[in-house]
């Protein structure tokens, strides 16, 4: 399984609402601007004040965009966080994955280190520390060949 | 660190992920058996496991939620484990509880310890139809489109600050 987690629903309109060239120039601009008028868009991108307000809604529906309530104007302004949203979740599946199988590695180490350093006095097999101070009198050493 | 190898299939709606882990099969198997193991590392890094209830044996339920770095809350997901074999397989199906329409997908997990002590983790994915492959895998929507809706989020946000 995976996340961030965004419903289908919202990720079928985020994506339906990037699907359109106008509506993808509408949020470029607008994230720009920080915020646009319609009159703003519609002289922008040579279209009707009844075809822009239809895109708006589109983005607005799809949590894009959000308009001022107040104000003649009711400017718009961008809200990138769907957006981040369906972009992180496209592909994230294998990303996830790998990422999960990353930190499973680590946390597996680490627990085999505190694990043989809790068990002591037998020598770990594998991981054998050489140090570079010199031991006095190893008598139970295997390795006796490390000793000079 | 070594790499994780990966085959994905929309058409017969699988995806496999193959890695050799440097310990032994009942280690690994252990850190999936408990929900204290698994809040350590089944979380991805910003989104940590913070709901992890799980009665693990065969028949037995999950159910698992997410938060993420802002402390929102990720909707629960889980299923039920298909079939525990210690030190050796876990299947599990897994979808979102909270909407009864959501496909599921079964996850096949098998530990295959190696002469040499490390073991191979492999997690086959199956999901319950191509669509529901195509998006979890990605590749219907091309590289193209998801590496450019990518940079035009990252723009985006970039404004934003």
């Amino acid at each position: 399984m995976s996340a961030p987690h965004v419903h289908s629903t919202e990720l079928d309109l985020v994506f339906g609402a990037l699907a359109d060239a106008t509506r993808r120039g509408i949020l470029a601009h607008v994230a720009r601007h920080d915020t646009a008028s319609v009159n703003d868009l519609v002289a922008l991108f040579d279209l009707s004040q009844p075809a822009i307000s239809k895109h708006l809604k589109v983005l607005e529906h799809a949590g894009l965009v959000h308009r001022d309530r107040d104000g003649q104007l009711r400017p718009v302004r961008l809200n990138a966080a769907p957006m981040q949203a369906a972009a992180s979740w496209l592909g994230q599946y294998e990303h996830h994955w790998v990422q999960r199988l990353d930190a499973l590695a680590v946390y597996v180490a680490k627990l085999q280190r505190e694990r043989a350093t809790t068990t002591t006095t037998k020598p770990t097999p594998k991981k054998q520390k050489t140090t570079k101070t010199k031991k006095k009198k190893t008598t139970n050493r295997k390795d006796a060949h490390d000793r000079h | 660190m070594t790499a994780t190898e990966i085959t994905t299939s929309i058409k017969d709606r699988t995806a496999t992920l193959k890695r050799v882990f440097d310990a032994p099969a009942a280690l690994l198997f252990e850190v999936h058996s408990t929900p204290e193991h698994m809040k350590q590392w089944w979380g991805p890094q910003q989104w940590p496991l913070t709901t992890c209830e799980m009665e693990f044996r065969t028949g037995g339920a999950f159910r698992f939620a997410m938060t993420g770095p802002g402390g929102e809350k990720g909707p629960p997901f889980g299923g039920r484990y298909l079939e525990v074999t210690p030190n050796t397989k876990i299947v599990y199906d897994n979808g979102f509880l909270d909407d009864p329409k959501q496909e599921t997908m079964v996850v096949t997990l098998t530990f295959d310890e190696r002469a040499d002590g490390t073991t191979v983790l492999t997690s086959h994915t199956v999901f319950a139809s191509v669509s529901m492959a195509e998006e979890h895998i990605g590749q219907g929507f091309a590289d193209g489109t998801a590496s450019s809706l990518d940079n035009l989020a990252k723009y985006l946000a970039d404004r934003r600050r």
